[in-house]
Order: structure tokens, then sequence, then C-alpha cells
């Protein structure tokens, strides 16, 4: 039951476009396994800025 | 005796199905009927009711006709739209292949690039593409009755705007998640990129102007919604701070609050509006209500993005669903009949909602729900690089349009439940049907639709309003429509005025994000024009550069605003053509890059699917800004109504709502400006078609090589 909240609560955070920082250090530890993954702060920091820097984040 | 050869009938006998009932129903029909001529024949039926419903509206006279037509044709042209007008598009044209690696893999960088499954992406691009737009041109297209923009919502959905945003969504997924812009200018030629950069940021201006005075005139001498409202800019400091501080992160959580102190302040809102104290304070007029809009748009696209804009982002999309998701289950539940008549005497051009005759001011008007050239932006946004399988590309990029079109018709509906003299005297501006509803029952009245000015005073004290005449712009009335809906299927005749406030501020909300959202995009894109003027305001970091830019998007913007503000023809009935106008002149683009990509693609014999809505958007544009130009009409075109206005002026007459010659020389450049703006759309328009052209006829004659810019193909790598 909880796992399934916590699976529509994943899908709902993934359709409004919060920043997943948890994939992003799934992504650095598979890929880039030595290097030091930004901080929580820095990755939401720079996700939101790009998110709002180019058109085709809202529509009319 | 002769023997007959035996036959094999009960040689091995058909086994006999197993399991419960339905099963062994459905093995058996299967066992006579093969599965194909099954499917054929459930087309044929989803078609035929589909057919049988539109000729239904179309040809009914006199009764009113219940909602449940309208969605049932509505659904089944989209059931067979998708089924089979996109699969020309996945299977012919692209050919999209479930083995071909996307961008999304193999260019994973945890960030922008990562695989995501496709329900996910589906809600992630509905959320992103759905706006206001769907809700505001529907509305304001009832003027026509409901028959002419419900046909071209359907139908323009299904061979325009779906396919647009399908077409460009795989064209973009083919090319690494490349923008429109970039893709204008890769395709088809650098004249055609800068000409739909320019566009894109022309569009932006005229688009949050025209929301900004939707949002004015839904709040203006509105104590209740303009203290709800206000108090949505607290909130979402204290959620943007909670979200930094304290919850890093926790989106969901954040909003959850947000949400339930949205509910506080709509009650607040009531509270105050009934202080005889301080509901003065509150009763804001039009002027001062865009004075603050262009401040605290300023401000939001100033300050850091997590503690305003992001957390009001948040709020919105989930409220924005929910109401979208409420509205659509309260109208299957009520199927209300509509008020409206399918076509009304406006048809002819003389509405007062807007001016112009159907054609071609039907199809300027309803853009988001039909096409609409700002959602090429998002389909090669963030959505290309989202993509686990580009087989994704027909669901996500045909199918969310599709739904975003079920929108628009839904908010037909909630508009075209009113009875037609509640609609005009809230649709209609107060320069043609004066500030007292006795005026008011009176014009209407002459105009054949019957409305009392006790109903009108009865309605505006059931939503707890002071008026509600000439409440322009469409967020009003759909208000009205959707809190009928509600009462009616909730219950509560009393909660008329709670759930009216609530649509009020549900719009709202998503229109002021879309405007400080829509100001910090306009301002990142002129850095990024300016520095090739002068390099340091190109320097995204430095506050002088940021705070000037900001400026100036916010006066180019706020202009408009304010002379739709003091129009006294009510600011939408010029802003909005121009605003459809701009939006169809970058649907044109997308078609024309779409056409390019799929004749270099050497499948020029489907190009059709992307030529038919270019020619026929082009056509509509075209019309309608030569019309708004050079018509004759005063009502209709910019510079023939400054005509006017200056020869009133000169006899001495003042024209309704012009108080002095000050007042009308503004009005006389303001209809300039336009003008000079809708000229500008047209120009633009005409010079991505003549480079389309020129290049599609260089590539079809042979004259320019037929190469694709597409990525090479890539096997997928299988997960294990």
């Amino acid at each position: 039951m909880t796992q399934a909240l916590a699976r529509v609560a994943a899908l709902l955070r993934r359709i409004v476009g919060a920043p997943d920082y948890d994939a992003y250090l799934r992504h650095i530890a598979e890929y880039h396994p030595g290097s030091v993954p930004q901080t929580e702060r820095e990755f939401l920091d720079e996700r939101l800025v790009a998110r709002y820097s180019r058109a085709g984040s809202r529509c009319c | 005796m002769l023997e007959f050869p035996k036959s094999n009938r009960h040689a091995s006998p058909k086994p006999k199905p197993a399991g419960a009932w339905w099963l062994r129903t459905r093995a058996t029909v299967r066992q006579f009927l093969p599965m194909n001529v099954l499917k054929s024949l459930l087309w044929a039926v989803i078609a035929l009711t589909g057919a049988g419903a539109i000729a239904f509206l179309a040809l009914q006279r006199g009764e009113t006709v219940n909602a449940a037509w309208l969605l049932t044709a509505a659904i089944c042209t989209y059931l067979v739209a998708y089924r089979f007008y996109s699969k020309i598009i996945a299977a012919k044209i692209f050919a999209l292949n479930p083995a071909r690696a996307t961008p999304a893999e193999r260019l994973a960088d945890g960030r922008d690039f990562v695989p995501t499954n496709k329900w996910i992406v589906f809600g992630h691009h509905f959320a992103a593409i759905a706006g206001p737009g769907p809700l505001v041109g529907p509305t304001l297209a009832a003027q026509f009755g409901f028959l002419p923009g419900f046909l071209w919502i359907i139908v323009g959905v299904a061979l325009g705007g779906a396919v647009q945003d399908c077409v460009i969504l795989c064209a973009s997924v083919r090319r690494d998640g490349k923008s429109l812009g970039q893709m204008a200018r890769d395709e088809i030629g650098p004249v055609a990129g800068f000409t739909a950069l320019v566009a894109v940021f022309g569009i932006m201006i005229v688009l949050i102007a025209v929301l900004g005075l939707v949002f004015v005139n839904a709040l203006k001498a509105s104590p209740w919604g303009t203290v709800t409202i206000g108090l949505t800019i607290p909130i979402a400091l204290l959620m943007g701070m909670y979200m930094r501080w304290m919850r890093p992160g926790r989106v969901l959580e954040t909003s959850a609050i947000g949400i339930v102190l949205l509910m506080a302040a709509l009650f607040a809102g009531r509270w105050v509006a009934e202080q005889p104290a301080f509901a003065p304070i509150f009763t804001l007029s039009g002027v001062t209500l865009a004075w603050g809009i262009m401040i605290y748009a300023f401000a939001a696209s100033v300050l850091p993005v997590w503690l305003l804009l992001a957390p009001r982002d948040y709020l919105s999309a989930f409220v924005k669903i929910g109401v979208v998701v409420a509205l659509a289950i309260g109208i299957i539940v009520m199927l209300p009949p509509l008020q409206m008549p399918a076509l009304t005497r406006f048809t002819d051009g003389t509405g007062p909602v807007f001016a112009g005759k159907v054609f071609p001011f039907a199809f300027i008007t309803i853009a988001c729900g039909a096409i609409s050239g700002f959602h090429a932006l998002i389909a090669s946004g963030t959505t290309p690089k989202l993509l686990a399988n580009e087989a994704d590309a027909r669901f996500i990029g045909y199918g969310a349009m599709l739904t975003e079109s079920l929108v628009a018709v839904m908010a037909l509906i909630a508009a075209c439940i009113l009875t037609p003299g509640v609609y005009f005297a809230i649709n209609a501006p107060a320069g043609i049907i004066g500030t007292t509803a006795a005026s008011a029952a009176a014009v209407i009245g002459g105009w054949g639709f019957t409305v009392t000015p006790a109903e009108l005073q009865a309605l505006a004290a059931q939503v707890q309003e002071s008026s509600l005449l000439s409440r322009t712009g469409g967020a009003p009335s759909l208000a009205v429509g959707m809190a009928h809906i509600f009462t009616n299927v909730l219950g509560g005749g009393g909660a008329m005025a709670l759930w009216y406030h609530f649509a009020i501020m549900f719009e709202a909300l998503f229109i002021l994000t879309t405007l400080d959202a829509g100001t910090r995009v306009g301002r990142f894109m002129l850095q990024d024009l300016g520095k090739h003027i002068w390099a340091p305001f190109g320097r995204v970091s430095w506050y002088p550069a940021v705070l000037l830019a900001s400026a100036m998007v916010v006066a180019c913007w706020g202009f408009f605003l304010y002379q739709g503000v003091l129009d006294p023809l009510g600011g939408v009935n010029s802003l909005w053509p121009l605003f459809g106008i701009a939006n169809q002149l970058l649907a044109a683009v997308a078609l024309c890059v779409g056409t390019t990509v799929i004749i270099k693609m050497g499948k020029a014999r489907y190009a059709f699917v992307t030529i038919l809505p270019l020619v026929w958007i082009s056509i509509v544009t075209l019309s309608a800004g030569y019309m708004k130009i050079l018509s004759p009409n005063p009502k209709l075109g910019f510079l023939s109504h400054a005509r006017w206005i200056g020869d009133q002026i000169a006899t001495g007459t003042m024209p309704p709502g012009v108080n002095d010659a000050a007042a009308g020389a503004r009005i006389i450049f303001n209809d300039r400006l336009d003008a000079a703006l809708a000229a500008f759309f047209l120009i633009s328009v005409v010079i991505i078609l003549v480079e389309s052209a020129r290049l599609w006829i260089g590539v079809l004659s042979g004259r320019v090589a037929c190469v694709s810019t597409e990525v090479p193909f890539t096997l997928r790598v299988q997960q294990s």
C-alpha cells in the first residue's frame, strides 16, 4: 500500500516537473563513479534556473 | 451406394473454450470472427457514432442540445483520428522504431536527458501545454454559437494541432532534442531561424499582455477575488522558503500545504469582501490592478526562482490538473443542456465580444484547443529529452494535444450552458451595452436574446460580486459556467459564490504563473538577442543587466496591457485577435519546419499531413491580419478605427468611452501600433512561407540535396 502511494507520489512529482535528485545521484553512480555529485541545493537551483530560461517549459 | 466423402466437421472438433463465462464468450466469438474483422467493426461503429453526433449537431434546429452530443462527437473524432491519422505520422513518415536509441538514452545526464516512462512524460507534456488558452479562446468564440467553435476544435486538432505537435516532437527526438528555432535555422535557413526567434518573442509579449488583461477584467471591482489572489503571493513565498530551508525537494508536501492555504485564502477573501470597512480598500480599478501585476511580474522575474516562481508553478500545476479533471467529471455527471444556439446572428461579423465574421476570426480566436504554434516550443523543449522509446512520441505528441482539445470542448460547454443573454451581458464591453443592468438588458434584448435586469442583478448577488456586467476576457463567464456545474453536481445553492470565486482563483493562479514565467523567459531571450549589441547585457547573473532586461520586457507587455485596460471596447476585443494571429504565425513556422523535415526524409508524398493545415492556417492568418489592418469597417480594422476616432474628434463629438482629445490621440496611437504589430506578424509569415517553399521546390526538383539532418540510428542498449 505504501509502495503504491510512493509510486503515485513519484509520478505526480515527475509530472509536475520537480527535479529528481535521486535519479541524478543514480546516474552519477552508474556513469561517473569517481566524480563528486552536486549537493542537493546546487542541483535544485541549477535545474530550476535551467527550466525557466527557455521558452519550452510552460504554455499559453 | 455412393460414398460421399466424409466431411471433416467432426474429425477434429474445435476445442471448447475454458474459463469464466466472459472469457468463454469472447473466445467463442473470436473463433468465428477473426480479430481484424472485429476491430474494423468496432472502428466503423465509433466512426458512425461520431459522424451521427456531428450531423445531429449541425442539422438540429430549435431545441436545446445536450452537452452529451458534443462530448460523443469529440471523443469519437479523437479516437478515429488517433487510430488512423496519427498512424500515418508514426508508421509511414517517421517509421518510429522502438529499437532505436533515443537521446534520453544516448545522452543520459541525470538532468535534462532522463529516460522516463511514457505515462509520466504524457502527464508532464500535458501539464506543460495546458494553460489558460484552451479555456479563454472557446469562451470568446461562443459568440458565434457553439457550432463553429466546436467544429474547428475537433477538426482543427485532428488535422492540424495534434499533427503539428507530433511531427515536431518526432523531428526533435530524432535531432537530440533541438528546439524549434534551431530546427528552423538548420532545416530552412538562417532567415527562417531568426524570424522564428523574433516571432516567439513577439508572441510572448502579446500573450502576456492578453492574459494580464483577462486577469484584470476578472478581478477589477472584486474585493473577494483581489484578496484571494493577492494572498497567493505570500503563500508562494512561504512555500518557497519552506522548500528551501526546511524541507528541500519536498514538492508534494509543500504543495499540499499550499493548497490548504489557498482554501483558507478563498474564505479569507469572502470574509474581507463582507466587511464594509475593508471591502472598499480591495475594490480596485483596472488601472490599479494593471500596475499591480506589472510590478509583481517584474519582482517575480528578478527574484530567485526558488522563492516565488517555482512554488507557484507547482501549486498551479496541481490545481490546474485537479480542476480540469473535476470539470470533466462534473460535465459527464451533469450532462447539461446547452442554452447557446448552434449559430447566432453574430456570424455576420457584428459581434460585441470581438469583431469579425466566422471566417477567419473563429479560427483565430480558438488557438490552443485546435492548433497552437506555442505548443511546438514545448514539443521541442524538455519533452523530447525525456522519451525512453521513440514510439511513445505518437501517444505523447498526438495524444496530449487531443486531451487539451477535450479541455477546450469542456470550456466551450461551460460557456454555452449560460443563456445567451447572460453570456453577452458578461462578455460584451461597456462601450456597447452600457454600465447598468437596465441598459445591458435593453441592448441585448435588441439583439434578440432575452434577459431581464433583475436576472443579471440576481446572478451577481448569487456569486457575491457587485456586478457581472462587461467582465470581458472569458474568465468570469467560464467561472459562472463552472460554478453552475459544480453546484449542480455537488449541491448547495449557497455555495455558488464559493465555486465562482474558486474558479476565478484557479484561472488567475495559473495566469499569474504564466505572467511571471513568461517575463523571465522573455528576459532571457532579450538578453540573448541584446548581447550582440552590447556584450554585458547578455550576462544573466549580472544584476544591472537582469533588472534592465526585465524592466524592458515588462514595459513591452505592460504597454499593451495598459492600453487594453483603458480601451472602451474592453481591450480583449482588439488584443485577442492579435494574439491569435501571432500564435498561428508560430504554428505556420512549425508546420513549415515539419514539412521541410518530411520532404528531406524523402517522404514528400506524405507531406500533405503538414501542408494541409499549413495552407489553411496561412489563409486564415493572412486574411485575418489583412482585415485587422486594412478593413474599412472601423469596428474591425485598426487603421480605419483610428481614422474614425480622428474624424469624430475633429467634428467635436466624443465617441463613447473617450473623455477628451488626449485620450482620443492615445487610442489613435494604439490602433496604429496594433496595426504595425499585425503587419510585422504577417510579413514574418510570408517570409517563412516563401523561404520554405523555395527550399521544397529545390529539394523536389533535385537542385538541393535531399539530406536528412537526423542523428544516425543507434540500437537501443537492452536493459537486462
